[in-house]
């Protein structure tokens, strides 16, 4: 059973997502700022985290930086996770070591390809 | 001072004097002369007729030699003041008698013997020589001498009344003249004091008074004459002055209200940049504010649905869809109205890539299966057989077709809607043309005036009926205007449309907006500079995940991929794509990856490409002996092959920087996953919300 971090700082959106992905079979850790998040990557070792990019204290971007310059969380994919309509977000997410993006309003089942995906690429590569 | 400089009056007095003066000198002295020689010849016959005289009465006396008697005659002679000499000369020439006057002053010389008769001149003496006869015997000569006392008392007296006659005259000619010449000076001083006045007080009213017709009288008039023209000409010149200051005055006050308005519309511009940049701003803003909820809404509308659907309550299932599917209607008309900002803000830039055209209509009539079977409408699609590969923005070209083949879906009832794809060339440039027909409610000519206009339904009423924003196809036409094409529409009243789009075949990188130039520092426009430059990958190999893992990969790597499953098909691609760089599988089904790399070695067009060989056969030496650039054992090693593109990329003319990269990585994502919504997720993500178009 995969196990997937989820760091979002609006509740309902936490809530809603960790509720579907449940449904899907993944078990679901959760993080509502970007410290946590940090934290608890390097504590949990999920298989992948999704990272909203506009987080409290530190944002998606900069944790996202952190967790691929260590060598232990390097590994975990992570897909960004961003409401902005700007194209610069998304560059920015990817610059930052993002393996993959999606935009909200989430689309589940294309996020959940992306998961799955990602999830397959690190297994084969 | 010269005679020249001299004033006039002076040198009229002169002539007038110099004139009378000699005149009179003239006359004078010839009157003068005249009676001198007159007076002279007088003078020499008295002196002749006193010699007669003397002569026969001294003849007794020569003829007896009675010398005393002689000197006695002689002496006679007394009461003749000027005869100063008197001598009696022997026929032999001695001298017989003889006599002088009184003064001592006697002649320095006597002539020594007798001369000719006659009379002569001897310096200031007249000498008067007389042969005395008796009965007609010559007895001697008779000698006197005069000194002219007379003549010369006489010659000085009249040169002094001369004198004086000519000094008065003078002086009345003097009086006369000064009279007389102001009638010629007067007039010409006069005018010579208008002028002089003229002159120095500029007043050009004064006139010079004329006093007689004679030249001067002319010359007066003339100057009068040129008085008032100067006048004339003053006057209007002071006129044409005074008009020339008003005018500058006026466009003086013309510049400086000229300059206040500039000024004012500068101001009026940065205010309107400044409201169309909060504009920009609030619809960014308000984009992310609208679709934060509207996640939530989806979301657990979607989850609640999943729910219901396991615990079986129908009912809740069909609301719950009703409310997913106005928070889709409601996202789709969000999208729409920041499409359209960023349209006309001339943020929305292009960005450009080779695509399989036909996989992308595939990719769209599956997504808009639903909406086709809505209306129970059938779907025909017809590709020409020469419609391949095109170059251009394919999530504006897919959106394009996709508002198209929603409005017909939307409009036509038990319908048939139909889509026809073709290439045609149009003066030497290649253009795909994508015919979109349906059999629905049509539009009226009135309706077709304003159709791509922003916020213009054809109808009112068919708001309405139909719901949508009214921007779908102002959109189309925008992307189509993006894309250097045009879009037209043929349609009646009842009897379908048809709507045709011509695409160039390769779209041309330029980003064509209203506004380009603004914002253009915006990373959006950077990368879209850039990723027209983008180049291409193509890769061959039969495994349907190793192409997907390899796409994935080089477009992180900022490349666009081509992939392809068979050999030839590859070989075929290389040639109308060019790829920057191929990488081949060996082991492959229909003909093997040593047979394509011979083949494309020894295309000419080809053989210059670069070949990695990605394969899980060791023979290296096989793969550089037919002309491979690298050779790769899969599980392929990203770093290594990332190494490797890194170095075939200096034959690239553009550095491409970090940012560049990974934005094509994303932008690119999913197309080659056939995902409709998934790219489009932002910018287009009206895929699966059809309701509300046109």
């Amino acid at each position: 059973m995969p196990k997937i971090l989820l760091v979002e700082d609006n509740e309902m959106n936490r809530d809603m997502l960790s509720r579907r992905l449940e449904r899907r079979g993944h078990s679901v850790v959760m993080a509502h700022d970007g410290e946590q998040g940090l934290l608890l990557a390097g504590t949990e070792m999920p298989d992948l985290i999704l990272m909203d990019i506009s987080l409290p204290i530190m944002d998606g971007c900069e944790v996202t930086r952190r967790l691929k310059a260590d060598k232990r969380t390097r590994h975990i994919p992570v897909i960004a996770l961003t409401a902005h309509a700007l194209v610069t977000d998304r560059v920015k997410a990817i610059g930052a070591g993002c393996d993959d993006y999606d935009t909200k309003p989430i689309e589940f089942s294309r996020l959940s390809e992306k998961i799955h995906n990602c999830l397959a690429e690190k297994k084969a590569l | 001072m010269s005679f020249q400089n001299l004033s006039i009056r002076r040198k009229l007095t002169l002539i007038t004097m110099l004139t009378s003066s000699i005149a009179l000198l003239l006359s004078s002295a010839s009157f003068l002369i005249y009676d001198l020689i007159s007076f002279r010849h007088l003078l020499t016959e008295d002196l002749t007729t006193q010699a007669e005289i003397i002569g026969y009465n001294s003849a007794a006396a020569m003829a007896f030699k009675d010398e005393p008697a002689a000197t006695a005659t002689l002496s006679a002679l007394r009461v003749k003041g000027d005869i100063v000499a008197a001598v009696l000369y022997s026929p032999d020439g001695t001298m017989f008698a003889q006599y002088f006057s009184n003064d001592n002053t006697l002649p320095t010389f006597l002539p020594s013997r007798s001369q000719e008769e006659g009379y002569r001149f001897k310096g200031r003496y007249l000498e008067v020589w007389h042969e005395v006869t008796l009965n007609g015997e010559p007895l001697g000569t008779l000698f006197l001498q005069s000194d002219m006392r007379q003549w010369s008392t006489r010659a000085k007296r009249y040169a002094g009344i001369c004198l004086g006659f000519v000094l008065i005259s003078g002086f009345f000619a003097f009086l006369v003249s000064a009279k007389l010449q102001r009638v010629i000076s007067g007039p010409i001083v006069h005018l010579e004091d208008t002028v002089r006045m003229v002159s120095a007080t500029k007043n050009y009213e004064v006139r010079a008074v004329k006093s007689y017709s004679d030249e001067i009288g002319s010359l007066i008039d003339g100057f009068n004459t040129m008085l008032s023209d100067i006048q004339q000409r003053d006057t209007a010149l002071r006129g044409a002055n005074d008009e020339l200051q008003t005018r500058t005055q006026e466009l003086e006050q013309e510049i400086s209200h000229r300059k206040q308005a500039q000024e004012e519309l500068l101001k009026a511009k940065y205010v309107a940049e400044e409201a169309s940049r909060a504009k920009s701003t609030f619809l960014a803003n308000m984009s992310h504010e609208l679709r934060t909820p509207l996640n939530a809404i989806i979301g657990y509308s979607e989850m609640l649905e999943e729910e219901a659907q396991d615990s079986g309550t129908e009912a809740a299932v069909q609301d719950l869809q009703k409310i997913k599917s106005a928070g889709k209607h409601l996202l789709a008309l969000i999208n729409d109205v920041l499409d359209l900002s960023k349209i006309e803000a001339g943020k929305m830039s292009l960005h450009l890539e080779m695509f399989d055209v036909s996989g992308m209509i595939e990719e769209i009539v599956t997504t808009l299966q639903p909406a086709i079977e809505k209306n129970k409408n059938t779907l025909g699609v017809r590709l020409a057989e020469d419609v391949g590969m095109m170059r251009a923005d394919i999530t504006k070209v897919r959106q394009i077709l996709f508002n198209l083949l929603s409005n017909a879906c939307k409009f036509t009832d038990h319908g048939t809607i139909s889509v026809d794809v073709d290439q045609r060339t149009v003066e030497g440039l290649a253009w795909l043309r994508f015919r979109v027909t349906d059999s629905g409610i049509g539009i009226s000519a009135k309706q077709q005036t304003n159709l791509f206009q922003e916020f213009a339904q054809a109808d009112t009423s068919i708001a309405r009926k139909y719901g949508g924003t009214g921007l779908g196809l102002a959109i189309t036409h925008r992307f189509v205007q993006l894309m250097k094409g045009r879009i037209e529409v043929e349609s009646q009243p009842g009897e379908g449309s048809m709507f045709t789009v011509h695409i160039p075949a390769q779209v041309t990188p330029e980003t064509v907006g209203p506004t380009a130039t603004e914002g253009s520092s915006d990373a959006s426009d950077a990368i879209a500079d850039m990723q027209t430059g983008r180049d291409t990958i193509l890769v061959i190999d039969d495994d349907a995940a190793v192409r997907e893992l390899m796409t994935r990969f080089l477009m992180k790597l900022g490349f666009s991929v081509l992939t392809v499953a068979n050999g030839e098909e590859g070989v075929r691609l290389a040639k109308q794509v060019h790829p920057v760089l191929i990488t081949l599988d060996v082991v492959m089904p229909e003909c093997d990856g040593w047979t394509i790399l011979s083949k494309l070695k020894a295309d000419p067009e080809l053989s210059k490409v670069p070949v990695i060989m990605v394969t899980i056969v060791d023979n290296e030496a096989k793969g550089f002996d037919l002309g491979a650039s690298n050779y790769l054992i899969k599980p392929v090693d990203r770093e290594r092959l990332a190494v490797l593109i890194e170095k075939h990329r200096i034959t690239r003319s553009k550095a491409i920087t970090g940012i560049d990269t990974v934005s094509k990585s994303f932008l690119s994502h999913g197309n080659k996953r056939g995902e409709v919504g998934a790219e489009a997720s932002e910018k287009v993500s009206h895929a699966e919300n059809l309701a509300g178009r046109r």
